[in-house]
């Protein structure tokens, strides 16, 4: 399932690019005139559209390369076993949360063990432990409960309707270990870049470098590494990935471990570009991320990049002409129009009978 | 064991198996293939061919019964560790990698022993130039036949002491049927032992050095492929009345 970037992807780059300009032009057509200075945040009243959507274009290819990320352990756990994993958004939940509760100079607290405390450790430090103990908790999770089900024989929808009751029990606990409220990784504002009339904000350009310095390094080792050929064998046809002697189990841990950790590192960066992060962060995008996935075409790894391109582009580009609290409900729309014209998704694949 | 077990390779000693516990498919299949034999067996559809060889390779569980191979106890062990043994399987259908391309196909063949990819790729090359030909083309984008290539071509990458193979021949043309028996035999010749399930069965029955005839779970009857072609029975059930 997991394809080279071949012709097919762009072909799908250009249908993409066609896309995202027809939706562009679509919206300066529409929205006409100066925008409506209470849709949008920073930029100034009386700013012309076309300035206001290549602004939001580019916080949306920002939000995309970060969603991206988050999401792309989603696609590689349905592609090598099916699942649809609905707790994947307390993972991407938790990388931030732990990574605020190592570095913060508040008093911070565990469930059950009396009395508050801070540790303090500097930023980069506590993100690279969290993503550490993310990839450990996928290691984990494999092992105590996603294995044992496979070796049963338990269908994907029922492993499907475990990860439901999954989410809900760590969206609570999360609650319980940090409260209700949004939590802030760092104080620094980080200032911005500016370049002519558009921006990006320091923080979000290190996220997006970052971020994108990580899907690099998963698509190379998808493709150039033997261990991430086997992985794509997997998504193909499992049973004859085991009748190849490859043992497929442990790569299927090894790649919820990757799973957890990009999800956990996908959470720190999402925070790090969102001023905060709260229990219910990754809750709230987990339909996006699903909806990246599907757009993408499922179980295609580069799937995800492109849909969440896409989905994180028209998310903020629609807030020129609706609401921004509808932001996420255009991204959704988009889905359902491109599974209309390409059941398969984007970068997906009909299965060749016969 | 005797001197006259010796060269037995594998056995499969009353052998019980499914894919829905309670459900047997293989009740109580016994055979035996000697070290360098071809092997064919044919029977009817649904007779538990393919669940025979997959029971073999360890993708059904056996409940009751065993396979041997070499005198070790095989059953219900995981494919991986049944490559490592020396068995290579070809499915039926399946079988091959369709988003990869043809050489990570191959490599995928080599999986557990990659120090030895490129001097069995000369081997494998030599079977099927047309492979290295296009080896950058995504398996997924062949014809059938060529799919069939690539999947015994994968299975022969870690050089193993025991083929199955399900069904080789189906959907190729004449022609390419025929190529697919030689090189069975071909390959069987430089001293791989080959179990082969086949619908063709009179091409089958001609070039193997023993047959067994399976049906409804259970091998019912075995002798040399030449005795099988004469036998009346085999000829009325798989041969049609016009061979002989
Ligand atoms: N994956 C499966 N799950 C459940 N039942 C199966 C499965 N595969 C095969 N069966 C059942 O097992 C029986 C034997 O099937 P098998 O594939 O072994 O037959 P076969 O002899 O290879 O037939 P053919 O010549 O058509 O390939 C059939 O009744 C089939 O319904
Ligand atoms: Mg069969």
């Amino acid at each position: 399932m997991f394809t080279r970037p071949d012709r097919r992807f762009y072909r799908a780059a250009a249908l993409l690019l066609v896309a995202a300009a027809a939706f562009v032009i679509a919206t300066l057509v529409i929205g006409g005139g100066p925008a409506d200075a209470e849709t949008v945040e920073p930029v100034a009243a009386g700013t012309s559209t076309a300035t206001l959507v290549i602004q939001n274009v580019i916080n949306g290819l920002a939000f995309g390369v970060l969603l991206a990320l988050a999401a792309v352990g989603l696609s590689l756990i349905f592609g090598t076993t099916g699942l649809s994993n609905f707790a994947h958004g307390e993972q991407v939940t938790f990388g931030a949360l732990l990574t605020f509760f190592l570095s913060t100079n508040e008093q911070v607290t565990i469930p059950l063990v009396p009395g508050s405390f801070t540790i303090g450790l500097p930023l980069w430090l506590a993100a690279i432990i969290a993503v550490i103990v993310s990839g450990g908790t996928g290691w984990l999770q494999d092992k105590l409960l996603w294995n044992p089900l496979r070796k049963r024989r338990v269908a994907v929808l029922q492993q499907m309707v475990v990860s439901i009751g999954l989410s809900l029990a760590l969206l609570n606990m999360l609650q319980w270990w940090m409260g209700a409220s949004r939590h802030r990784l760092t104080n620094a504002s980080g200032g911005r870049i500016t370049f002519g009339d558009f921006y990006i904000g320091t923080q979000t350009l290190m996220s997006v470098v970052i971020a994108s310095i990580a899907l690099l390094a998963v698509a190379l080792f998808l493709l150039k590494t033997r261990l991430g050929r086997a992985t794509r064998a997997i998504s193909d046809n499992p049973a004859l990935a085991a009748a190849s002697g490859i043992r497929v189990d442990s790569i299927i841990r090894l790649v919820w471990v990757m799973s957890a950790a990009l999800a956990g590192l996908g959470g720190i960066l999402l925070a790090l570009f969102d001023n905060g992060a709260g229990f219910d962060s990754g809750a709230r995008i987990l339909l996006l991320m699903f909806a990246a996935v599907t757009l993408g075409g499922l179980g295609q790894a580069f799937g995800a990049l492109v849909g969440a391109l896409v989905v994180g582009v028209v998310s903020e580009v629609s807030t020129v002409v609706i609401a921004p609290d509808m932001r996420y409900a255009s991204a959704l729309g988009i889905l359902i129009i491109v599974l209309l014209v390409r059941p398969q998704g984007i970068l997906g694949t009909k299965e060749r009978v016969g | 064991m005797t001197a006259a077990t010796q060269d037995v390779l594998i056995t499969a000693d009353d052998v019980w198996a499914g894919y829905i516990p309670g459900v047997s498919i293989l009740n109580g299949c016994s055979l035996e293939v000697k070290k360098g034999e071809l092997i064919g067996i044919i029977g009817p559809n649904g007779a538990g061919k393919s669940t025979f060889l997959k029971a073999l390779f360890g993708l059904v569980p056996v409940t009751e019964g065993k396979f041997v191979l070499d005198g070790d106890d095989i059953t219900n062990l995981r494919a991986d560790q049944l490559v490592k043994r020396g068995i290579g399987f070809v499915p039926q259908t399946n079988n091959v990698f369709p988003s990869l391309t043809i050489l990570e196909n191959l490599e995928m063949g080599a999986y557990q022993r990659p120090q030895a990819f490129k001097e069995r790729l000369d081997v494998i090359g030599d079977l099927f130039p047309v492979l290295i030909e296009r080896k950058n083309q995504r398996a997924g984008s062949l014809s059938g036949g060529e799919r069939q290539m690539v999947a015994m071509a994968r299975a022969l990458m870690m050089d193993p002491k025991v083929l199955l193979l399900d069904e080789p021949s189906a959907g190729l043309s004449p022609a390419r049927q025929d190529e697919t028996f030689v090189r069975t035999r071909d390959i069987n010749k430089h001293g791989v032992t080959v179990i082969m399930v086949e619908q063709n069965a009179r091409r089958c029955l001609q070039i193997c050095d023993r047959g067994y005839v399976l049906d409804q779970g259970t091998a019912a009857y075995t002798a040399t492929g030449q005795e099988l072609l004469k036998d009346p029975k085999v000829i009325e059930l798989y041969l049609g009345t016009l061979g002989a």
